[in-house]
């Protein structure tokens, strides 16, 4: 459905989004992205050897991540501006969550500002970003 | 009059909320805050001016520090020209005694914020060091803090004697107000707010 733009009001929430980040799904990623043989994204064992506490979900999927569930909330938009701050690392194969909020309506642009977070299973703010989207 | 001490704007290299954005949602989400401390990490602006944001939303917008402390981050009120020079706010290697000397020197005031927090806060460092002289106030509601690190805020406040403040420490606009301080008497100005933490006539609240 077509989302628009009158439509959207300051303090609007986006449908909470549960990505998959299990260790085959970011291998996945990983191998398209050209990481696939670093082991702290795709091997629990060999990111628990570098002081992490299990493998990690790699940022740039994290921001993918934050734009799959913009465009699932507004198909057809577009993404202006993405900025995220990595917080705490994301551990593979947990129950992640990913928040948006309208924090400000530009009419004249006909574009929304959007706070996103992803949080972990204990509720914890692991990224925190904004985005500035064009409807 | 409640004022919420601990706040980021794009000011700080990981804030992401402009000023206005936070007045915009207090009103629309009915906040129940009469101010706001912008808090920017390593640095106090000088430069920015929020009077007019502060008359169109009928909000008390004051400028703060948050900054890094051997014992961990502190917030700075009442800086001023003397204060500026008493410290380099951008070092991340500051001794906490000498900031909470200094700030009280120059006529304002240090509160180490999130004291239970791993690291960045101060419950550690006092379990290895013992705690330091003249600290007589502290953030005990972080609208930040993970499970269990407001609770150790709060038993080493008990335990000192520490009066306790409250403050979002937003970082993204839909953050602020989280936590917050309730104070005894009306609050105009930086001056004001700092003899009222002085003072300590105020109570930390949190609708976390």
């Amino acid at each position: 459905m077509q989302r628009r733009f009158q439509d959207i009001e300051l303090g609007d929430e986006l449908p909470e989004y549960a990505p998959d980040i299990s260790l085959s799904a970011v291998r996945s990623f990983a191998e398209a992205v050209g990481v696939g043989r670093v082991g702290r994204f795709t091997d629990h064992e060999q990111a628990r050897r570098e002081g992490l506490p299990g493998a990690i979900v790699p940022g740039i999927m994290s921001q993918g991540i934050l734009a799959a569930m913009i465009h699932k909330w507004a198909p057809g938009c577009q993404i202006r501006k993405l900025d995220t701050v990595f917080r705490a690392p994301i551990v593979v194969d947990s129950q992640a969550r990913c928040r948006g909020v309208i924090t400000e309506t530009e009419p004249d642009a006909s574009s929304v500002d959007i706070d996103l977070t992803i949080v972990n299973e204990a509720g914890e703010t692991r990224v925190l970003g904004t985005a500035t989207v064009r409807i | 009059m409640i004022i919420d001490l601990h706040n980021h704007s794009t000011k700080s290299d990981d804030g992401r909320a402009k000023v206005s954005s936070y007045c915009r949602w207090i009103h629309k989400r009915e906040i129940p805050i009469h101010g706001l401390v912008l808090t920017e990490h390593r640095q106090f602006d000088d430069e920015s001016d929020y009077r007019e944001l502060e008359d169109e939303h009928d909000l008390l917008i004051l400028k703060g520090s948050e900054v890094e402390t051997d014992y961990g981050h502190v917030l700075v009120f009442g800086v001023n020209e003397d204060l500026l020079n008493a410290f380099d706010f951008g070092a991340i290697d500051l001794k906490l005694a000498d900031v909470v000397q200094a700030a009280d020197r120059c006529g304002g005031i240090a509160v180490p914020c999130h004291p239970g927090r791993p690291t960045v806060g101060m419950v550690a460092h006092y379990e290895e060091r013992g705690p330091i002289e003249g600290v007589r106030v502290i953030e005990v509601y972080n609208g930040g803090s993970r499970a269990g690190e407001d609770e150790a805020s709060l038993a080493l406040a008990r335990e000192l004697g520490y009066y306790g403040v409250g403050g979002s420490d937003a970082h993204l606009v839909s953050q602020i107000g989280l936590c917050a301080t309730k104070f005894e008497r009306d609050i105009r100005s930086m001056e004001e707010l700092v003899m009222a933490l002085k003072e300590g006539s105020f109570e930390a609240v949190s609708w976390r």
